[in-house]
């Protein structure tokens, strides 16, 4: 009977072990929003390979440059893969890999990493944390092509770390057949849309990401708003200090108050999430939607009348300022191939027609001066979401942000839920995190 | 079946064992594990003497089901619990040496006011490509060629030397340039390549066709075991504290490159020590306890009660009954889940909306936790009505009938005559069920992710169970702790092992009732 007990005992016991060791998720960030917003409107046929279900590729070990990109941009990356191939005459394989973060940190670790990934910059601190990513040597004249903003995103403590492709940060999308022109200030917007839902247009004024846990990375801009408002503070060599985190600043606060305020309006409700965002915006519950470019294809596709506008100034403060996410092609600091993977990264993305390739795909503002004026030129929508972001500075890419998402984002959630006061909730919270950093 | 035959099917089945045996070794001597080669070496020689000979008649039963407890249940404990000892997570991965050359690596940067060079992998003529020394062939912006190696630049004269049209050298007397590929299989030697100049700096190849003068800011002073940024001014010296390398002057800066290292049992302290860690894991706990506890009674009170409904003879079109019941049980249930959270969304939900009540189900733990047991209720109670359904019908219909004779009522018979063969029969699958749920991760990963979160501690959520608890501290929040997860599912395993013992016990007891 023991025996059987036992037996038992370690069934379970090996089921929760197996659990807890097969998962591999990282904090939510914006970047897998985007990436989960706009996969459906990709399609994977042709020639990159698709793995089965949600396990990590397995490396090729005859091929000469392994690169792993999300299935929305691996056709275009195979296209200049394979271009690049012919030039070099070598063997290049783009893998379509579900979670590359997670996937590409574990992979490294047993040496069956590929030797190049594309993703999003703010992962960039943990994967330095964590030595497998190599720095990227741009001259300077390449990378002054780019636009400052994405180059500063691409360094950690002064080491560059990638080529970037493209910029993407939040923006305010209106109904443009409810509101002709967009409102400046946060107060305008508020008035409108109340005005819309008293006259039965409207069931409410803004459908904006904050759930039950919150989201800082939307909760953010509100806080940024005022002057001395944020998450960290700056070092004089331009990087985020993780040893002053300013969540609570009187500025800070302020941010706060505006966010109570409007949840006390229900302008703002923990009972909107990702699975409903969208929804409301687009079946004219709300006129409002703060949102990022992977919600204009479904915008699209339900037939709104969109417009995208910088988003508005809040009272006493100037205007809310998103967080910029840049995507780049990084380098594996275990690369098999690190001098062909090198050449690719540092020859090949640069290059205009790549970076609008890259831009038909995620359909974000391309990083490559000179691709996004051509770009610009032509679709409206794209010149509006960088100018929606052009105060924007990057998302944290320090290894700190990571103890920032849970605390920052449940305070701004219980704020808005009304379950506590703006000063007290961020001060607690500034607590957490900064307790966080010093077990990290 | 005649004995030539049998006799061939056996070794053809211990053949095949045994080439799936020398299949995995091999793999295992690529990975450079001797230590498995070894083991399973061992493994293979044991099962070829376990089943060629006449001897050990038992083993030949139990060789199998112990190999495969071996590897999938007790490997899988011993790891975890080796793991747990360490401090393995982000920033810990790797070795204190590699942490070191990794630190350097990236500390290289460019020296100011000194020029790009195109560049070609080259060696030198008559060489083997693939061991012979490797020398870089340069092109200044102003178009002046030189050669690189380990001794450091020399010009290079312009008679025969080929370039394309951005100055990359392709053909040059004395050397033999080579192809992308030739190079790239060169990669490590590439990486390892500075050719040295006159400002203490090395020109590194970026790629395959540039180059540029690079010099490390970091150094290592092995003796002293400690590092130096000389970018700072003045030098920043970083020693060894806590598995990193922490500035001296001022312990809160340090790099974020550290390393894997044994911490014996500090994980399990911190467990029993700190505060919030250990208030939160008890009050995990109690509400673990109680999810298990009342899923199964729920789901088996709804299924019982439904089974014996339909187990009534005068029932018509218990077929359509019954398919449509076990409708929740054949849908998906990470589907059924995802479901359940839109219909519990207090504004947008179905439940809040047909009620015209505002319950804020998923933001409020009484709220969550009455959410998530209502789900469960949702997913769970078909099976307790499959399997109630099945003992019911296998209770013999005179042994009711002779309850009804010696004057029992209905409620009567079901308490004393049909509960206690039906406990018989389900009693180990509600142990099971318990066991399930104790653990049932996809649900509330599902529903509410652990949360609401309270006030100020967001690593521990209202409708945590312990195993969606060690999951975020492995794999989110704030920084992935490996070693303190397994230290924690190490608990967890303890806690279901010790549980499950009674519990087997009573089973025991049941049974005797037969």
């Amino acid at each position: 009977m023991h025996k059987r007990a036992l037996g038992a005992a370690a069934v379970t016991g090996v089921a929760a072990l197996a659990l807890s060791a097969c998962g591999g998720s990282s904090p939510t960030t914006p970047s897998d929003t985007g990436a989960a917003g706009t996969s459906k409107a990709a399609t994977t046929t042709g020639v990159p390979e698709t793995p089965s279900g949600t396990a990590a590729p397995v490396r090729d070990a005859n091929v000469d440059l392994v690169i792993w990109t999300d299935a929305d941009r691996s056709k275009a990356v195979q296209k200049y893969a394979d271009q690049f191939a012919a030039e070099n005459g070598v063997t290049v394989k783009v893998q379509i890999s579900t979670d590359t973060r997670a996937q590409f940190k574990d992979a490294t670790k047993v040496g069956k990493g590929p030797d190049v990934i594309v993703g999003a910059h703010d992962w960039l601190g943990e994967l330095v944390q964590n030595s497998t990513v190599a720095p990227v040597n741009l001259s300077s004249d390449v990378a002054a092509k780019f636009l400052p903003k994405a180059i500063e995103a691409t360094k950690f403590n002064g080491q560059s770390y990638g080529v970037p492709y493209a910029v993407e940060n939040i923006g305010l999308m209106y109904n443009k057949d409810l509101v002709p022109n967009p409102p400046k200030t946060m107060d305008e917007l508020v008035a409108t849309g109340e005005k819309l839902v008293k006259e039965g247009k409207a069931k409410q004024v803004l459908s904006q990401f904050v759930s039950k846990v919150g989201n800082a990375y939307f909760a953010y801009p509100y806080l940024s708003a005022f002057p001395e408002g944020g998450i960290f503070a700056i070092k004089p060599n331009g990087d985020y200090d993780p040893n002053k985190v300013i969540v609570n600043t009187p500025d800070s606060v302020k941010g706060g108050d505006v966010l109570a305020e409007l949840g006390k309006k229900k302008v703002l409700s923990t009972n909107v999430d990702d699975t409903n965002q969208d929804a409301l915006f687009d079946t004219k519950a709300a006129p409002f939607m703060i949102s990022g470019p992977w919600s204009v294809a479904k915008a699209k596709e339900a037939g709104i009348n969109y417009g995208i506008a910088p988003l508005p100034s809040l009272t006493g403060g100037g205007a809310m300022r998103p967080f910029l996410g840049v995507q780049m092609f990084y380098v594996s600091s275990k690369a098999k191939n690190a001098a062909l993977a090198q050449e690719f990264v540092t020859n090949y993305i640069p290059r205009k027609d790549v970076q609008l390739a890259l831009f038909e795909v995620g359909k974000r503002p391309p990083a490559l001066k000179e691709a996004y004026a051509e770009v610009a030129a032509s679709d409206p929508d794209v010149k509006a979401w960088y100018e929606a972001g052009v105060d924007g500075s990057p998302m944290p890419n320090i290894p700190a942000m990571n103890s920032v998402w849970g605390p920052f984002g449940q305070a701004t959630a219980d704020i808005i839920a009304g379950k506590a006061g703006a000063k007290e909730r961020l001060d607690a919270a500034a607590k957490e995190i900064t307790a966080n950093i010093a077990k990290g | 079946m005649t004995k030539p035959l049998a006799l061939a099917i056996k070794w053809v089945l211990i053949v095949a064992t045994l080439a799936g045996i020398l299949w995995i070794a091999t793999k295992l001597a690529q990975a450079g594990n001797t230590m498995a080669v070894v083991i399973a070496g061992l493994v293979g020689m044991g099962i070829l003497a376990v089943y060629s000979t006449r001897r050990s008649v038992p083993l030949k039963y139990l060789v199998p089901g112990l190999l495969f407890m071996i590897l999938f249940q007790l490997w899988p404990v011993l790891y975890t619990a080796s793991l747990s000892t360490t401090n393995y997570g982000d920033g810990h991965l790797y070795s204190k040496e590699e942490s070191v050359t990794d630190i350097i690596a990236q500390s290289v940067r460019e020296v100011p006011g000194t020029p790009r060079y195109k560049m070609s992998v080259a060696i030198a003529e008559g060489g083997d490509p693939v061991t012979a020394d490797l020398v870089l062939l340069l092109t200044k912006p102003d178009g002046s060629t030189y050669v690189g190696d380990k001794s450091g630049l020399k010009p290079l004269p312009a008679s025969g030397v080929e370039k394309t049209s951005i100055g990359k050298i392709t053909k040059a007397p004395g050397y033999t340039v080579l192809t992308a590929r030739q190079a790239n299989a060169r990669s490590k030697d590439l990486s390892a390549i500075a050719v040295p100049t006159s400002d203490g700096g090395g020109i590194k190849p970026v790629g395959l066709s540039e180059a540029f003068e690079g010099k490390a800011t970091v150094t290592y002073d092995a003796s002293a075991d400690k590092l130096t940024d000389a970018g700072t001014t003045p030098p920043t010296v970083y020693a060894p504290k806590d598995a990193k390398w922490v500035n001296v002057a001022d312990p809160t800066q340090s790099f974020p490159q550290g390393w894997k290292e044994n911490i014996g049992l500090a994980n399990y302290s911190r467990i029993f020590t700190d505060s919030t860690i250990r208030s939160g894991f008890l009050s995990i706990f109690i509400w673990n306890i109680a999810f298990a506890i009342l899923s199964v009674l729920t789901t088996f009170l709804l299924g019982m009660l439904i089974a014996l409904l339909f187990n009534d003879p005068r029932l018509r079109g218990k077929a359509i009954y019954r398919s449509l019941l076990i409708l929740p049980y054949a849908l998906p249930g990470f589907v059924t889940a995802l479901v359940w959270k839109g219909m519990f969304n207090q504004d947008y939900g179905i439940i809040n909306q047909t009620l015209n009540i505002s319950v804020d189900w998923l933001g409020t733990p009484a709220g969550a936790k009455a959410a998530i047991l209502i789900t469960n209720l949702w997913l769970g109670f078909p099976y307790m009505f499959i399997v109630c359904t099945g003992a019911l019908q296998s209770i013999p219909q005179d042994v009711r009938e002779a309850a009804t004779i010696d004057g029992a009522n209905a409620f009567r018979t079901l308490r004393s005559i049909i509960m206690p063969l039906l406990l018989v029969a389900v009693g180990p699958l509600l142990l099971a069920s318990f066991a399930f749920n104790f653990n049932n991760f996809g649900l509330i990963y599902l529903l509410t992710k652990g949360g609401p979160f309270n006030g100020a501690d967001t690593s521990i959520g209202s409708s945590d169970l312990l195993i969606t608890y060690a999951f975020r501290l492995a794999f989110s929040g704030s920084a992935p702790n490996y070693g303190f997860a397994a230290a924690v599912s190490v608990i967890i395993f303890l806690l279901v092992a010790l549980m499950s013992i009674p519990g087997f016990r009573r089973t025991k007891a049941l049974e005797e009732v037969n």
